[in-house]
């Protein structure tokens, strides 16, 4: 097999004959595996300068096969798969592979888990949770159908309705309606900008003055979050509360009501009216006037973020999604681009970032492409240290909640519950949001800090209902298999392929078949080992 | 103080959690703590290290009122008055202190209670004043906040330990926990206190799971060797400390089942009485910060049956609790801080209900160094605001890091980079420790 495309000599030739401009590049190219070919090159070029460093490999078919399923689809291979991919002797096969996967339902769901939890960590209201569902359900569909992500920003940012029902409002419901903490997550999310830190004072190293945060916050004030009861159920609604009376009896922080406009607090004199301000995009000082209603207020400024002259928008999609898929970000943590943050490798960032706006915003394009690449079908290896070249090898990544419950599920066959029924009908009470919330870390900060914790290591060690399904009773699947495999060395690899998508190596046949022969019994020495798989750091991580 | 960074050999005591004399003879940073001195003999030094350390066995336990529990049917009775409705003030047992007639075992004991009735914030939503009080930062999107019981696991909190710093009982409310300073300061989380803790119990014999244990170690060592070490040694750390949890004999601190019948029927049999005593338990086998939560307390209907029925389930434990731990010789030692995310209404409304009222409320302590037998801060007639001493909320967090010796000043990076103290401004309010 001819995985290593670049071997280190290619390498040394790029070198030498450096980069060509960006633009025409762009242009002239958009096929996922160009563009792929050009990112490689460029991330060798802009390496250049500190020196050795020489790549890893590119991964095998297996690992390369569990890592795609899980980055894509949320869930790991069949053994089938498996033993389908490693027949496949076609030269395009990874690449069919991705196409095949993007073409999948799993995938549209597997994305919009993650970016629920990139809204829904950042929630400031519990009650945002009403939501959850409704933006599950629209963000499924608009990945399986490829919205653009320029679409699908102006979605959220000019969102309005049933918060149930309408899961583009689920933006706004996480910070119930709250001006200042919805832009700071309109600017973070979509921009990769931090502005929020300016909310208080004129922060110290970025750019951005606390007026510009507050101009931005002038987008948002006649956005209101009102209660309704339907059937007796707790809902909200978004709307827009164009009306010119201004609410002065502000008891709680609520926002029933919206504000006609936005008025900046006087730090002097807290108790003050503050001053009215006007609704100006801090990044190109174009602005709506005071008076505006909401819609238009709200319509143009996703018009000005997602506009095409503005670098940021691309920058902060790109950038997010190669740090999901590569293991590293050109900007850690992944929504804090600065300014006056360093990034890895500006060149390639600022190329791919150009070449998804030209496709416009096109997602699944991006993905076919960065999985083209070497820099992400390289082996895994440890996080590097500061001083060490970026994207020399990918990064293992703790799986996601629901990427590990989909893992158990599938090796284990255990079947999805939705407890859809009577008052669970939210399905927060379901198995999988049991799991989700011991499980669940939020995707925005920086992936070495999320830690595991004593309740997750106590979940997959002793949870009566994981070992429920693995044990090797008739009607598991540990059960059929050994009743099916009566060799114990097959049944090892099978066991392998089914929870770790791969073969074992000799010695660990030899562990395995040394600790099956110590036992007497069959069944515990195989559920013992199986215990042992789905409790391994391979197993937790994608490689 | 001397401040030396000279390191040097030194006798070095200690006390485990439960004061227990720990010896043992290593190189340290000397005077890091300020404590040792050059000249002088190591029996000074001994004394001065075992005062440092004793601060470290400071515990709280959180008496988490869900819902906003009124002032009026708990420690701020106005008889007579057209806020007070019909409930009746009782004489408790220091002089010329009346408490709530729903709250009898408690006014037996308030010579250790310090009530504070000047409490005010600003915030009269249930999740955001819950934060608020909790944390002593309203939420927002891009700083998650750590609550009081995080800054306690993470600065009383002894690293050896086996069992969790900061335990949970009962229902809980929100997703606050650790915030910034990570999800290792999460609470350990506990629903019904007469349960053994969520997947603590083996699901196989001991010898097996230790079996499995060292069965997964080997298959690990092929990731390991090939690009996983980082994975698998945070792994093996983490299965580690779970394992030495549950297979450590302090986990019968979980188990009330221990108590004597006598002692469990003394803290009542709610819900929220065994919550107490399993928080005895704990924070008598180390364990740095325990809350407890009732709740319910949102009464905007038929707010004085309510309050009694509450009161009901309160004040048997409440009172038990404070007894107990003075029987024990622990009180000094143990923060008892009650409270809820704010108070109620003086007005009544036509349903015999009160609605959010952040104005004047009502916390109370006990043990821990507080002044008991005393009332802080006073309300204008009918309890409509404050008169003298307000209290705010950051006053309070930093008054209950005082008690407990936590750096209410200690800044912690936040992921955004910036530093955060553990108590924003605010000031101690000394005279709750006499």
């Amino acid at each position: 097999m001819s995985k290593d495309r670049f071997g280190p000599f290619l390498l040394v030739a790029i070198l030498v004959t450096g980069v060509v401009g960006l633009s025409d590049l762009v242009q002239a190219q958009s096929l996922p595996a160009d563009v792929a070919a050009r990112i490689d090159q460029l991330l060798v070029a802009e390496s250049n300068n500190t020196a050795q460093g020489i790549p890893v490999p590119v991964v095998d078919d297996e690992t390369f096969l569990r890592r795609v399923f899980m980055d894509l689809v949320g869930e790991p291979p069949t053994t089938e798969d498996v033993i389908a991919f490693s027949l496949d002797g076609t030269v395009e096969k990874r690449s069919s592979l991705v196409r095949q996967l993007l073409a999948d339902v799993s995938y549209g769901r597997n994305w919009a888990r993650y970016w629920r939890d990139v809204i829904m960590y950042r929630r400031s209201d519990e009650r945002a949770l009403l939501s959850v569902r409704a933006l599950e359900s629209y963000l499924t569909d608009a990945f399986n159908n490829n919205t653009s992500w320029d679409k699908l920003t102006t979605e959220f940012i000019t969102a309005r309705g049933n918060i149930r029902e309408n899961g583009k409002t689920a933006l706004i419901m996480a910070q119930l309606g709250r001006p200042e903490e919805t832009v700071a997550e309109v600017s973070r999310i979509f921009l990769g900008i931090q502005i929020q830190c300016a909310q208080c004072h004129d922060h110290p190293t970025d750019r951005w003055t606390r007026e510009q945060f507050h101009e931005l916050v002038a987008f948002f004030p006649r956005v209101a979050v009102r209660p309704k009861r339907d059937d007796g159920m707790l809902n909200f609604e978004v709307v827009a509360s164009d009306s010119p009376i201004e609410n002065r009896s502000r008891s709680t922080n609520n926002r029933y009501r919206g504000t006609p406009e936005h008025r900046m607090p006087d730090l002097e004199n807290p108790e003050a009216r503050g001053e009215i301000m006007k609704p100006v995009f801090f990044l190109t000082g174009d602005e709506v006037p005071v008076g505006s209603l909401d819609a238009d207020r709200r319509s143009q400024l996703a018009d000005w973020i997602t506009d095409s002259t503005n670098p940021w928008f691309a920058r902060a999609f790109v950038n997010r999604i190669w740090a999901e898929l590569v293991g590293e970000g050109f900007y850690d943590p992944v929504d804090d681009l600065g300014p006056g943050r360093k990034c890895s490798s500006p060149k390639t960032l600022d190329y791919l970032a150009a070449a998804f706006r030209e496709r416009g915003h096109d997602i699944k394009w991006l993905f076919a492409t960065i999985l083209s690449t070497d820099a992400y079908q390289r082996a895994s290896r440890r996080r590097r240290n500061v001083e060490e070249l970026p994207f020399q090898a990918n990064c293992a990544q703790p799986l996601r909640a629901d990427q590990l419950y989909s893992s158990l599920q599938t090796v284990l066959e255990i079947p999805e519950s939705n407890a859809t029924s009577g008052r669970q009908r939210s399905s927060r009470f379901s198995p999988r949001n049991a799991f989700n919330s011991i499980f669940g870390f939020d995707p925005s900060i920086r992936r070495e800090d999320v830690a595991g914790t004593i309740p997750q290591a106590l979940m997959m060690m002793n949870s009566p209902r994981i070992n429920q399904y693995a044990t090797a009773e008739n009607g598991r699947m540990l059960g059929r298999l050994l009743r099916e495999v009566t060799d114990d060395r097959q049944a090892i690899t099978e066991l392998y392929l089914r929870v770790l998508s791969r073969q074992p190596t000799d010695k660990e046949v030899n562990s395995c078949l040394k600790y099956r022969r110590d036992l007497r019994d069959r069944g515990e020495a195989f559920e013992d080992i199986l215990w042992a798989l789905i409790n391994s750091a391979e197993f937790l991580h994608r490689k | 103080m001397l401040e030396q960074q000279v390191p040097q050999r030194q006798v070095d005591v200690s006390f485990d959690r439960r004061g227990r004399l720990q010896r043992r003879d290593f190189l340290r940073t000397a005077g890091a703590a300020g404590l040792a001195l050059p000249g002088i003999g190591w029996m000074n030094q001994l004394s001065g290290q075992a005062q440092e350390l004793r601060k470290r066995n400071q515990a709280c336990i959180l008496l988490w009122m869900q819902g906003g529990p009124s002032q009026f049917e708990t420690f701020s009775p106005q008889p007579g008055t057209s806020s007070g409705g019909d409930t009746k003030a009782i004489a408790t047992s220091q002089p010329g202190i009346q408490i709530a007639e729903h709250l009898p075992r408690t006014a037996e004991l308030m010579e250790h209670l310090c009530v504070i009735r000047s409490m005010q914030s600003r915030e009269g939503s249930h999740p955001r004043a819950t934060h608020l009080m909790q944390t002593g930062f309203l939420p927002t999107a891009s700083v998650k906040y750590p609550t009081l019981g995080a800054h306690a696991a993470q600065q009383l909190g002894d690293p050896t330990a086996e069992l969790p710093d900061f335990v949970s009982i009962g229902r809980r409310r929100g997703n606050s926990g650790g915030g910034f300073l990570g999800v290792e300061y999460d609470p350990f989380a506990i629903s019904n206190p007469e349960k053994t803790p969520d997947n603590t119990q083996l699901t196989t014999s001991q010898s097996r799971y230790r079996r499995r244990l060292g069965l997964l170690d080997e298959l690990q060592s092929g990731y390991e060797a090939s690009g996983g070490e980082q994975e698998v040694a945070n792994q093996r750390k983490l299965y580690n400390k779970s394992s030495r949890m549950i297979l450590s004999k302090d986990m019968v601190a979980f188990d009330i089942q221990q108590e004597s019948s006598q002692m469990r029927e003394s803290y009542g049999d709610s819900a929220f009485g065994k919550g107490c005593l399993l928080a005895r338990r704990l924070v008598e086998t180390g364990v740095s910060f325990v809350q407890v939560s009732l709740g319910n307390w949102d009464t905007h209907q038929d707010n004085f049956n309510r309050s009694k029925a509450l009161c009901e389930q309160l004040d048997q434990p409440f009172a038990q609790l404070i007894r107990d731990l003075e029987q024990r010789g622990m009180l000094d030692k143990t923060l008892i801080l009650w409270m809820g995310e704010f108070g109620r209404t003086p007005t009544i409304n036509s349903q015999g209900g009160r609605g959010h009222f952040p104005k004047a409320f009502n916390v109370a302590l006990a043990g821990g160094g507080v002044q008991g037998g005393q009332v802080i801060g006073k309300t204008t007639a009918g309890g409509k605001d404050v008169a003298d001493r307000r209290v705010k909320v950051n006053d309070l967090l930093r008054t209950v890091c005082h008690g407990l010796e936590i750096d209410a000043d200690q800044e912690n990076m936040s992921a955004a980079g910036r530093p955060i103290r553990v108590v924003d401004e605010g000031e101690v309010v000394q005279e709750v420790f006499g």
